[in-house]
Formats: structure tokens, C-alpha cells, sequence
């Protein structure tokens, strides 16, 4: 006997033999829990692992570039400028820039461009640029593209491209390699060509031939925002006592991405669905570990009489648990490595970060290891700890599964036109009520998030509609200077297939604190009160009216960033380099960018002219084609009157990005469902093999009294679909608080979408096939395996 | 060779002493008396058998013996030990030292082999060095006659087979005391008799027995009957015979 010699070799005492023997009894029972165990491993793991990885490429990647602390618009700046600015003690690095907006053409497709000409590409301790391939730095006439932007726009090294700043020529530029720039945000995400040239090559372009960007690093690493804020506006006041006039500054949160936040709040929730999932596969190992103590009750009782104690026996099933952890680690360890690494690719690319060559942390495995270890053990605590104390006596009566359990539910559904056997399967279904009541829970927290996640998706895409009803143009054309704002909307009042035009004042605003500090940009629209093209979904307030002066309708975010913007309030503004006060009239619901709504009137009053830079247009129906080809005559008419557009803003083109990335949102926290329902499947088809092996000789008896295969697999499927039907019960309520708690999660990663508590009928009734299916699937192997074992066998199986 | 490895001593003490003992057990129709007020003493080497009807008390005498159930009142003494006053864990590692119980289903466990089986006791109670545990529980084996079924699990051995283990099991330890519960009741004419002839051999080697049983075959074999009737004993409650 092969393997009784290997057990002798390695000195295995009978006890553990047992253990192994018996985990080999029911292979593919304990098969499925381990594998079952895993994928709820899997899906935490996963996350766990790419939070750690994202963490680690945060740390290396972002804070290791050295992220400039505060960027500052300057008019003019120079060298005797940055020496000063260096020289301040709280200023660590400083650099100047030159940064310039535009459109690039590559391959023959036109997109946003943004390009960077930096003083010191060699710079290292302040917002430092890599590498990526071909050369680098850029010489002149040659554009680095950077690499979040390089596939967005189809771009080949070697290639040309047309740049084309405002109204004046394209340049043509060679694109020379690929940069890395982990402060910018990624350029396939905002739909922008972010490139680097030299200051010759901006200059030959049209724009001015000094930067007009400061940027620097503080001397403290610990400062806080409000304390990098005191500094940037000291710089400011230095610039300008030297003459040079400060337009913008913009102070981002310290040692924080951008993004990272709503990547924390992401990963946030997601854990939270993976410690879930956790929960529910350790509700299989209950039931698989009290299957087992249950059906070696009499065994466990011979072993107490022949000596052991409750701490032996209890010690033999805890280690039993443990292997199927450690079984359950050794898969699901390497699968959620290889899951999360991408993922955590994914997340990377998203802040355009990489996690190329960065390794999980050790500790990041080792809590997997402890907690997969540790998690069939507390799940087997109750049960062993019960089984252990069992009465030795009482044990060896034990008489196996009681009827009686099901009973009352029999008497109650044994009604008129319900067959015996299914009053059977309904019964049985409650023979072992804690293994349904936990197999029932399992799959109910999965449809719970399986509707809370539609509930969400219909929420966020409801949003998106309200947001774009509310904005009703077609398309934003920005003009490359300013034009009187009449003419523009004459001329496209002229042209067939627009329905109506308005131009839009533009400016960026400051709100100044009550500390002297200012807050961070944002941009102000000045629009007409009565504009037909804006009708703003209001939560507070009211919208602008004619006569009104200095009022501002804001938007939620930038109510969130300033909370001192609150309707009812007054605030002191910054624009254009002029301090006024301001009344708060309106706060909006839908608006997600940091923007605020003043009368056109007070805005252009304010610029001195009624010369404006952005005209809304909204088009006559028609398809695709004709409204873009309507957009290039407007283009071409603006241009011929003098007017040249440095770039337009198709709202439906906006409209599917936001949808695409809030969508992607919805699907990642939609994702952890699909795993609870693969977990609460298996448990399902654990929990009905379990049942079948217990009922065998019942089967058998069945079987005796002339019930056909068929008649069997009925039986076993019906108490299937009791199970799942009812927790396709209990999972509509509970999918209440979870549809609430997705969409607050929702709301701190993206923006706030009102919560749908009440679970929408299409996903409700998706959900009930979807369980049916599980559970036809679940109990086709236990079915199928009781009608194999023969007559006689199962008469005399105990 | 005996059986017993290290057989107690044959000496006039008793192995068994028993004080007013009453177990009652509560019931839907109230207090059920299985025991009561029973005093009895078993010395050294005797073959005790203790007959009755069903539901006489035999079981539960059995049980308080091999410290399985507790008595309600009375006092219990096995081997020297007060197992009325043992607490619960130290009753678990007392079972497996002095006491070896033979079942009537023989309760062997099913995916451990015949030679796993015998050395389970020896595993728990840990009274073998390990290393000593399997050639102790093959020369069990071998003096019931079963050494050549040691590598088998108890599923390819007959009755009289799975019995013999189950004997040598009990005997794992070297228990002061054997108490078998019907150890025929499961096996044919024959083999029953192998079995009684075996567990005579051993009590006159100096092993005590107590054995529950309803076979009048079985009791020719023991050297004091005890009758038990409606919890109380009403034979042989004194020893016949040394």
C-alpha cells in the first residue's frame, strides 16, 4: 500500500490519517468548498493586491517625480525671476514652463492639444519628465508625445504632426519619442495630446516667446494645503513686486494625485464587497465542516471513548479547516496575483502611473496566507466547538438528519394542487435549516449587489441624461481670440442647419478666504439669464435673473470644493487680477466640473467689452454626418469673417467619454456581484450534495417504491429552486441598503447620483433567472450522482 | 505471550466499586430512575456479564463504568479512581488509560486500516512512544488472529473480523478494565464463540470484563452474572468466586 507506506515514512499518527482519508472521502465536495473559498479569495486578494501595487507605484512613481507643489500663470517670467523665487526659504525647487493650448493633427485626425515647453528637461527635483522611447528632450521643430496621449492619438515615432496654437499657422513637428509625465493626468482619459517642445519650437508657433508658467516644491514635505497655499501667495506677491502680473494659481492637495482620492474610495468600496465575499464563502465552510461533524457524530463519539479529548477532536477538525486554506491559498494567492496585477495596471493607467517592475509587497502575501488560513478556522469554530462537546452518550445514539425540521413548512404549503413531492422538496429544503439559512444568505447578498449595481448603473445614466438635458447645444466652439459676442451669433444665426446660437464669457475665478488665501481656480460662464441653451436642474436656490448683477448659480462640485459658495452666502472673488464681492443665488445638482454661472452681463463688464472667446450652438435634427458637416461650414464661416475656432466641443463625443469612464465605475463595483454569485452557487451545489449524501438511503427507499430517475431529479432540482427562490426574496430588500450604500460610494469616487433604493423590475427579474440558472447548474451533479448509486447500496447506506 | 503487555496485577482489590449509585434522566412524562441505588463490586480478573431486559439499566451501568455518563447520585470508583468527582477533561485521558470499551457494531473507523485502528487509543492517551505504537498494535493483532488483515480498512473484514480489531483496540492502552456492550450481538454462532473463547483467554491472563449481554452462550463464558431489572440489581451483585 503505496500510500499507507508514505504516511509510515513521514510518521503521520492515525488521526491525522483519518483527517486526510476523510477529506479524500468526499473529493469533489471538498473540492468545491476549496474552489469556492479561493474565488471569494481571489476576488479580495485581486484587489488587495493591485491597492497594494497602485500604493507602491504612488509612492515611487508620482511623489518620486517630485509633483511641483503649487503652479503659478505669470505674464512674464525669467531667470532672475526663478533665482529669486529659488532663494525664498520655504521654496525646496522651482522651474518655469512654458504651456500653451492648441490642436494637433496626426494621421489626419485633429484632437486638443496641450503642449509644455520646459526650462530644464534634465530636472529631477521638481515634476520630473522620463523617457519613455525615441529621443529625448525633443530638439527643435520635434514633439515628444506623452505617453497616455501617444495611442489616444494614433501617433508613430517618426511621424508629423500639425500644431496649430490658436489662430495662428501650423507648425509642423516631427514626433521625436514618448515622455512620461506622471502629474499630468492621463490624455486618452481627457481626450488631450499632451506634448513637450522646446521654448524655440513654442515660440515658432505663435505663442510668447517667454513661460508663463512657476512652478515649484516647498522646503517642508509635511506642509499642509493651506500652509503650500501661504507660500504660493507669497511667491505671488514677490512676482509681482517685481513686476510681473499673476493670473492663476493652483494649489493641488499635498502629496495626493489628482485622482487618487477617487481611486482610494474605488478600492475602498471594492474591498468592502471583498471582505463580503469573504464572508459568504466562510459561510460554505460552516456548512461543509458541520456536513462532516454531522455525519461523524458516531465517529467522534468512539474516538472520545477511546480516549480523546474534546481539545484533540476539536484540534483534528481545526486542522482540517486550516488544509483547506491553505489549499484554498495555494490557488487563489497566484490567480488573484495574476488578476490584480492587471487590474492594478489598469488603475495605474488611469493615473497615469506604471506598475511595470514594481513587486506586490511580501506583507500584502502574507496577510492572504493568514487570512485564508485563519478564515476556515473561525468558520469552523462554532460547529468543531459543538461537536467537540457532544455527549458521548448522545453521540453514539445519533441518529442522523431529523424529518421533523421540515415539517411545519410541509403542513403549511400542502395545499390544494401541490404534488407530494414537491411538498417534499420544500420540506427538505428546511431539513437542515442553518446550512439554508446560510446557503440562502450567500446567494442573497450576491443578487443584493447584483441589483444594487443595476440600481446604480440606471442611476449614473439617468444623471448623465439629466446633466445633458439640461445643457441643450450640440457642440462648444472655442474661438481662438476673443470676438464681439453679437457678431459671432450672427453669423452662425445665418447658417443652415444651426438652430440657435449664443455666445458664452469665459473667465477663471478665484474665491478669496476669509484668511486672505485664495481657493483654486475654477471657471466662470457668464451666460444671459434667459438663455434657452442652459436649464439647470436646481437643488438650492434659484437660477440668474434678468437685473441681477454680481450673482453666481455654482455647480455641486465646486459647492463641495468651497464651501463657503452656499446659496444665500456672499464671497469675495478674484478675477482677471479684480477683487468683488458676490452673491451666491443657486446651487445646481448635475453640473460635475468646478464651474459657476454669472449674468453675461456682469462678466463682460467686467472684461471692459462684450468680446467673447466660446459660442454654444444647437443644431436642427439630422443624422451624424449632416451636423457635423453643418459644424465645419460654421467653422468655415467664422473663419471667413475673421474669426478663426481653435476648437469645438461636440457634446455627444463629451457625453460617451463621461458615460464610458462612469460606466467602467459601475462595472468594477458591479464585478464583486458576479463573484458572491459564483461563491453562493458553489455553496448552493455544496449545500445540495451534502443534502443527497445525507438522504441517501432515502433515495434508496424512494428508489424502492418505484420513483424513476426522473421523479428523483425533480425532487432534487424543486428543493433547489425553493432555496433560491426565497433568497431572491430576502435579496430585494436587502439590495435597498445596498443600492444606497453603492451609490454613496459612487458619489465619493465620481459624483453624487440620487440613490434608487427600490430595485428596478428588469434587473429584478434578471436576477431571479439568473439564480434559477445557478441553481439548475448546482444541482444537476448532486441529482446526477444520486440516481447512479444503486437501489440496494442506498437502502443500506448509513 | 499474553495479551496484555502490561497486565494488571492479580491481586484481591477491586477494580470496580460502586456506591448508591442513581442515574435518572428527565423524561416528557417526567423522571425516569434508569439506575437506582445500585452498590457493586468487581474485583480483579473477574469476567463479569450483566444481564437483563431491555431497558433494565445495563447500558447506562456500562456507561458509568467507562466514565461515559455520570451518575445523579452515588459514588463511583474504577480502578481506584473517583470518576463520580473527575472533571470532564481528566475523565477523557482516565478512559483512555484504564478503561478499553468493545462495541457491539464494532464502531471501527472506516478509512483507518485495522493496524490505524489499534494504535488510535495509543495516539490519543500517548502512553506508546510513537515509534512503538504500530509494532504493539500488529502483535495485538496477531494474538486475536488477525495480523494479516492489519493493512485492510475494516470494509474488507468480516464481522468476526472487524470484532477481533475492535477487541484488540480496547486492549490498545492496557486498560485495567474491558467492558464489551453485546459484543456478539453482531456476529453468527460461530464466531461469537471464537470471540468469548478469546475474552475468557484474556481474563485468565488478569483482565477484568464487564460485558452487557442477552445471550445465554455468552454468559457461560463469564465467571459472575450481575441481573439487573428495572434499575436495580437483583443478581450476583456479590462476587461468587475470586
Amino acid at each position: 500500500m503505496h500510500e499507507r507506506a508514505l504516511l509510515d515514512r513521514i510518521g503521520l499518527s492515525p488521526r491525522w490519517r483519518k483527517m486526510l482519508r476523510d477529506a479524500g472521502l468526499h473529493k469533489a465536495r471538498t473540492l468545491l468548498v476549496i474552489v469556492a473559498v479561493a474565488t471569494g479569495m481571489i476576488g479580495a486578494g485581486a484587489l488587495l493586491d493591485a491597492w497594494a501595487l497602485v500604493e507602491r507605484a504612488t509612492a515611487e512613481s508620482f511623489l518620486g517625480s517630485h509633483p511641483p507643489s503649487a503652479t503659478l500663470r505669470v505674464d512674464k517670467l525669467d531667470a532672475e525671476r526663478l533665482a529669486q523665487v529659488r532663494a525664498l526659504p520655504a521654496v525646496g525647487a522651482a522651474r518655469v514652463r512654458g504651456r500653451a493650448f492648441g490642436a494637433i493633427e496626426v494621421g489626419g485626425k485633429r484632437f486638443t492639444a496641450e503642449l509644455f515647453a520646459l526650462g530644464d528637461v534634465a530636472a529631477r527635483d521638481i515634476g520630473a519628465v522620463y523617457s519613455e522611447r525615441g529621443a529625448w528632450p525633443p530638439r527643435d521643430g520635434e514633439i515628444a508625445i506623452e505617453k497616455s496621449s501617444f495611442d489616444y492619438a494614433g501617433a508613430e515615432l517618426g511621424a508629423t504632426a500639425q500644431m496649430q496654437l490658436g489662430a495662428n499657422p501650423a507648425g509642423t513637428l516631427r514626433i521625436s519619442g514618448i515622455a512620461h509625465d506622471v502629474g499630468l493626468p492621463p490624455g486618452w482619459m481627457d481626450h488631450v495630446v499632451y506634448g513637450f517642445v522646446t521654448p524655440a519650437t513654442l515660440a515658432s508657433l505663435g505663442a510668447a516667446p517667454v513661460p508663463n508658467e512657476l512652478q515649484f516644491v516647498v522646503r517642508d514635505a509635511r506642509a499642509d494645503r493651506d500652509a503650500v497655499r501661504r507660500i504660493a501667495y507669497d511667491v505671488k506677491a514677490l512676482l509681482e513686486r517685481n513686476g510681473a502680473q499673476v493670473t492663476n494659481v493652483d494649489v493641488p492637495v499635498p502629496g495626493k494625485h489628482p485622482h487618487a482620492a477617487q481611486m482610494d474610495s474605488l478600492m475602498l468600496t471594492q474591498g468592502a464587497f471583498g471582505a463580503l465575499t469573504l464572508l459568504v464563502a466562510s459561510f460554505l465552510i460552516v456548512n461543509l465542516i458541520s456536513a462532516i461533524l454531522a455525519g461523524q457524530t458516531r465517529e467522534i463519539a468512539v474516538m472520545k471513548a477511546l480516549g480523546a479529548g474534546a481539545g484533540q477532536i476539536a484540534v483534528m477538525y481545526f486542522m482540517f479547516a486550516l488544509l483547506l486554506g491553505l489549499l484554498a491559498s495555494a490557488i487563489s494567492i497566484p490567480v488573484a496575483i495574476a488578476i490584480g496585477r492587471p487590474y492594478a495596471a489598469l488603475k495605474a493607467d488611469m493615473l497615469n502611473f506604471s506598475v511595470a517592475g514594481i513587486a506586490i509587497p511580501w506583507w500584502v502575501i502574507a496577510l492572504q496566507l493568514l487570512v485564508g488560513c485563519l478564515l476556515p478556522v473561525l468558520a469552523a469554530a462554532w460547529p468543531v466547538a459543538r461537536a467537540a462537546r457532544l455527549r458521548i452518550s448522545v453521540a453514539l445514539r445519533d441518529a442522523g438528519i431529523a424529518a421533523e425540521n421540515g415539517a411545519w413548512l410541509r403542513r403549511r404549503f400542502a395545499l390544494p394542487g401541490v404534488s407530494r413531492p414537491l411538498l417534499l422538496s420544500i420540506g427538505n429544503a428546511f431539513r437542515r435549516r442553518q446550512r439554508t439559512l446560510l446557503t440562502l444568505l450567500a446567494l442573497a447578498a450576491g443578487g443584493a449587489v447584483f441589483i444594487g449595481a443595476s440600481n446604480l448603473r440606471h442611476s449614473v445614466l439617468a444623471s448623465v441624461e439629466q446633466m445633458f438635458a439640461n445643457q441643450r447645444y450640440d457642440v462648444l466652439l472655442r474661438l481662438a481670440d476673443a470676438q464681439p459676442a453679437a457678431t459671432l451669433e450672427a453669423v452662425a444665426a445665418q447658417l443652415d442647419g444651426v438652430a440657435r446660437a449664443q455666445a458664452f464669457a469665459t473667465d477663471s475665478a478665484t474665491v478669496l478666504h476669509a484668511d486672505g488665501t485664495p481657493g483654486n481656480a475654477f471657471t466662470l460662464i457668464g451666460v444671459a439669464p434667459d438663455t434657452p441653451l442652459l436649464q439647470l436642474d436646481l437643488a438650492q436656490g434659484r437660477w440668474l435673473e434678468a437685473g441681477d448683477r454680481n450673482v453666481l448659480v455654482v455647480s455641486q462640485q465646486l459647492a463641495r470644493d468651497e464651501p463657503q459658495l452656499r446659496p444665500g452666502a456672499d464671497a469675495t472673488l478674484t478675477i482677471g487680477g479684480r477683487t468683488a464681492r458676490w452673491h451666491v443665488v443657486g446651487a445646481d445638482r448635475t453640473v460635475v466640473q468646478m464651474v459657476a454661472y454669472a449674468p453675461f452681463a456682469a462678466l463682460t463688464q467686467l472684461h471692459g467689452d462684450e468680446r467673447v472667446a466660446t459660442l454654444a450652438v444647437a443644431l436642427k435634427p439630422g443624422n451624424a454626418a449632416t451636423r457635423l458637416e453643418t459644424i465645419l461650414r460654421l467653422r468655415a464661416a467664422l473663419e471667413q469673417h475673421g474669426m478663426p475656432v481653435a476648437g469645438s466641443q461636440l457634446m455627444s463625443e463629451t457625453r460617451r467619454s463621461i458615460e464610458d469612464h462612469l460606466l467602467m465605475v459601475v462595472q468594477f463595483l458591479g464585478a464583486m456581484a458576479w463573484v458572491m454569485i459564483a461563491v453562493g452557487g458553489m455553496g448552493l451545489a455544496s449545500t445540495m450534495s451534502l443534502a443527497v449524501l445525507e438522504r441517501t438511503r432515502e433515495i434508496g427507499v424512494m428508489r424502492a417504491l418505484g420513483a424513476r430517475h426522473g421523479a428523483i431529479m425533480r425532487m432534487i432540482q424543486a428543493e433547489g429552486i425553493v432555496i433560491v427562490v426565497l433568497a431572491w426574496l430576502v435579496s430585494l430588500p436587502l439590495s435597498a441598503p445596498m443600492s444606497v450604500g453603492l451609490a454613496v460610494a459612487f458619489g465619493k469616487v465620481m459624483f453624487a447620483v440620487p440613490a434608487q433604493p427600490l430595485p428596478n423590475a428588469a434587473a429584478a427579474l434578471g436576477w431571479l433567472l439568473l439564480v434559477v440558472v445557478v441553481s439548475l447548474l448546482a444541482c444537476a451533479w448532486p441529482g446526477w450522482r444520486a440516481m447512479r448509486v444503486p437501489t440496494a447500496r442506498a437502502l443500506s447506506y448509513e | 505471550m499474553t495479551l496484555l503487555s502490561n497486565p494488571p496485577a492479580a491481586t484481591q482489590d477491586d477494580v470496580i466499586a460502586l456506591r448508591a449509585i442513581g442515574k435518572t434522566y428527565a423524561s416528557p412524562a417526567g423522571a425516569f430512575h434508569a439506575l437506582s441505588a445500585v452498590d457493586l463490586s468487581i474485583r480483579r480478573g473477574e469476567f463479569v456479564a450483566v444481564v437483563g431486559q431491555s431497558g433494565s439499566g445495563k447500558s447506562t451501568l456500562l456507561n458509568l463504568l467507562a466514565g461515559i455518563d455520570r451518575p445523579s447520585s452515588g459514588q463511583i470508583h474504577v480502578d481506584g479512581q473517583a470518576l463520580h468527582a473527575l472533571p470532564e477533561k481528566a475523565l477523557s485521558a482516565w478512559r483512555g488509560r484504564a478503561v478499553g470499551i468493545v462495541f457491539q457494531f464494532f464502531q471501527l473507523l472506516p478509512t483507518l486500516t485495522a493496524a490505524e485502528n489499534v494504535m488510535l487509543p495509543m495516539d490519543f492517551g500517548k502512553r506508546w512512544p510513537a515509534r512503538e505504537r504500530r509494532p504493539r498494535a500488529l502483535e495485538l493483532l496477531a494474538r486475536l488472529g488477525v495480523a494479516e488483515q492489519a493493512d485492510k480498512l475494516p470494509g474488507a473484514l468480516s464481522g468476526g473480523q472487524q470484532q477481533r480489531v475492535a477487541v484488540a483496540r480496547a486492549l490498545a492502552n492496557a486498560p485495567a478494565l474491558l467492558l464489551a456492550d453485546e459484543p456478539t450481538g453482531n456476529l453468527d454462532s460461530h464466531t461469537a464463540q471464537g470471540l468469548l473463547a478469546l475474552l475468557g483467554e484474556l481474563v485468565r491472563e488478569g483482565q477484568t470484563i464487564v460485558m452487557v449481554t442477552h445471550e445465554h452462550a455468552a454468559i457461560r463464558h463469564a465467571t459472575r452474572v450481575i441481573t439487573l431489572a428495572d434499575g436495580r440489581i437483583v443478581g450476583g451483585a456479590e462476587t461468587a468466586h475470586a
